[in-house]
């Protein structure tokens, strides 16, 4: 039976298609029809804010009175805001804003996220306890109350203000959902006996918990960081347009919609607030299509 | 074979695992599960320990209590002369390479997300710096010897069917040459064709690796072909521990004469009697006074009421623990 012998084998043959879990979920999510549409709209998106220094050559620091409130024309595309200031050129950089403190404050929540839940589901006993609690602590915090509250006191004494403060503040106060839902990942997982057999094969826990929990945790991790990604981005929004986000110096999504706060503009002048608001709902469509097929792609189960 | 002269691998003296239960407001302790309570026995050389048992009967926990994956309450674990049980930290990790363990269900013991060669390989790099390249032929060479192709190296565990997973779990405990396996139930995930394959390459492995086993299962035809001792566990405890032929010839103790005339009798002409016990296991957390079995004995005594029977040399290597020899 046992024909081969070790001078025969090719030590460095390879498969050709690799069949890792994560190919597998790639490909999966690469036949989903939906989520591969939304991912290309999204990227155009995203990439069209990235490039808004580039693209949109208009000044939009300098205010234009005598081409205030224009609507769309050959000059300006999608008209011009009270200030005089291009809608389209807005509409970029403010994209920039809104993405960047969207996917800044996933980031950060999914960092805090993951981290404690390891920690509290790997560990358990005190520590778990311990970090539980505060997130009890945080989850029953009224979000929006103390969003406008923490960034009204801390923005007069903080070093960094502006975008970063919101970032910092709608982080801290935000990652008990994800810390919460990694945790009961991590007891189901801990629970199969190949985290047994790692400890019994010499790992240190350090490594337990990176090296196996981490990799078979992560896709429950990132399907919810993409739906963070879009809660995040209606924050930003929420926020800016109530007033108490984004600073109005800065462009955002949020800040070109609070302008619609007037009736006149609301009904005579869409071009100001129509642009945004349609580009946070494709954004925000497109990343839960993302999600949804993220969530199937990762399920060994679905065959989608 | 000659494993009578050896010296004990592995001798585990009074050992206790016992779970706290936790109760009332304040989460206080106020009873134990005593999953093993007083379990002593050695494993010489060479030589392959069966341990059977029904569900719940604690003999999984006994061997993970060997290997400090549950911290034993007390007793000593000692290994080629060393008390093992107290070690902790960096010196239990070293200790660790010497036993390995292959676990009860292929399906959930190997990590999905990790390529096989690296599940092999990962106990080596874990204790040894070595030569990437020839640690590579040295693994697809172990593929060969658990009877996988060595092509194998480069797939994920889910392309595997349960058998050839319960090989790569057999190659994974070999990576490391251990002394001592603790083979927890190898086969009861594995259908009947698949079993005798599997237990028969472990043969073959305890031959050329020199390998001790501590071989854990509920099947008392598979122990048989196994072992060269065996231990009968009830309820925590080692009630009887004898020889193979000692032990299916002539069962000393009322729980181990039950068990054995469990086995399927092949001819049907031949008339066996079985003995059924009555009654169901006690909990371990309440176990009955004096002899943990005497609810459910025939021959009970009003001694076994009373008295807990401790293991006793009745015939030269046949241990029981029953009042009435």
């Amino acid at each position: 039976m046992k024909t081969e012998t070790s001078s025969q084998i090719d030590i460095n043959m390879k498969n050709k298609t690799s069949h890792s879990p994560w190919a597998i979920a790639r490909r999966k999510f690469m036949k989903n029809k939906v989520a591969m549409i939304s991912f290309v709209i999204l990227m155009i998106i995203i990439t069209l804010a990235l490039l808004a220094p580039i693209i949109a050559t208009s000044d939009i620091t300098k205010i234009n009175v005598l081409e205030a409130s224009q609507p769309p024309s050959a000059d300006h595309w999608l008209g011009t805001d009270k200030g005089g200031r291009d809608v389209f050129t807005l509409v970029l950089h403010g994209g920039r804003t809104s993405l960047m403190v969207g996917f800044m404050c996933t980031v950060f929540i999914m960092l805090i996220g993951t981290t404690l839940g390891l920690l509290a589901g790997f560990y358990g006993g005190w520590l778990d306890t311990f970090i539980m609690r505060i997130v009890d602590f945080v989850l029953i915090l009224p979000f929006y109350v103390f969003v406008i509250a923490l960034n009204g006191i801390l923005v007069k004494n903080s070093v960094v203000g502006g975008v970063w403060l919101l970032i910092i503040v709608i982080s801290a106060l935000s990652w008990g959902g994800a810390t919460r839902m990694v945790r009961s990942k991590v007891l189901a997982e801990k629970e199969n006996e190949y985290i047994m057999a790692a400890k019994s094969i010499g790992n240190s826990s350090f490594k337990i918990m990176f090296k196996h929990l981490l990799p078979n945790v992560i896709s429950i991790v990132i399907v919810q960081a993409t739906l963070l990604f879009a809660g995040m981005i209606v924050a930003e929004a929420g926020l800016t347009f109530l007033g108490f986000g984004v600073p109005q110096s800065e462009p955002s999504w949020g800040n070109m919609l609070s302008s619609a706060r007037q009736s006149d503009i609301l009904q005579n002048k869409v071009w100001m607030w129509i642009p945004p608001a349609v580009l946070i709902s494709v954004t925000i469509l497109c990343i839960n299509f993302i999600g949804e097929g993220l969530k199937d792609a990762f399920n060994p189960k679905s065959s989608k | 074979m000659n494993t009578t002269q050896q010296e004990n691998l592995l001798e585990v003296n009074n050992l206790k695992t016992y779970y706290p239960i936790k109760g009332g407001i304040l989460q206080r302790t106020v009873g134990h599960v005593k999953a093993v309570d007083d379990v002593s026995f050695e494993i010489k050389k060479g030589e392959t320990l069966g341990l059977v048992g029904e569900s719940g009967c604690g003999k999984s926990t006994t061997g993970r209590t060997i290997l400090q994956l549950q911290n034993a309450t007390e007793g000593e674990i000692i290994f080629n002369g060393e008390d093992i049980s107290q070690l902790r930290g960096g010196k239990l990790r070293k200790i660790r390479r010497d036993f390995q363990m292959i676990f009860q269900d292929p399906y959930s013991s190997l990590n999905p997300k990790q390529m096989v060669g690296d599940i092999i390989s990962e106990p080596v790099l874990n204790y040894e710096r070595v030569n990437k390249k020839k640690l590579k032929e040295e693994m697809m060479d172990l593929l060969i010897k658990v009877g996988l192709p060595h092509d194998a190296y480069y797939k994920y565990p889910h392309e595997f069917s349960g058998g050839q997973r319960q090989r790569i779990g057999i190659a994974r405990a070999l990576a490391l040459r251990p002394k001592l396996i603790i083979a927890d139930e190898p086969v009861s995930a594995l259908d009947v064709s698949v079993q005798s394959q599997v237990l028969n390459l472990l043969k073959e492995l305890q031959e050329q690796f020199d390998l001790t086993y501590l071989f854990i299962a509920h099947d008392l035809s598979v122990v048989k072909h196994m072992s060269d001792r065996i231990g009968v566990m009830y309820l925590g405890g080692l009630v009887e521990i004898a020889d193979k032929e000692s032990m299916y010839e002539e069962p000393l103790h009322p729980y181990t004469q039950a068990l054995i005339s469990a086995i399927p009798e092949p001819d049907p002409r031949k008339k066996t009697e079985r003995i059924i016990l009555q009654g169901d296991v006690p909990s371990p957390a309440n176990p009955p006074t004096g002899c943990p079995f005497h609810p459910r004995c025939a021959h009970a005594k009003p001694e076994c009421k009373q008295k807990k029977p401790i293991l006793k040399e009745v015939k030269s290597g046949h241990q029981v623990a029953c009042h009435l020899y």
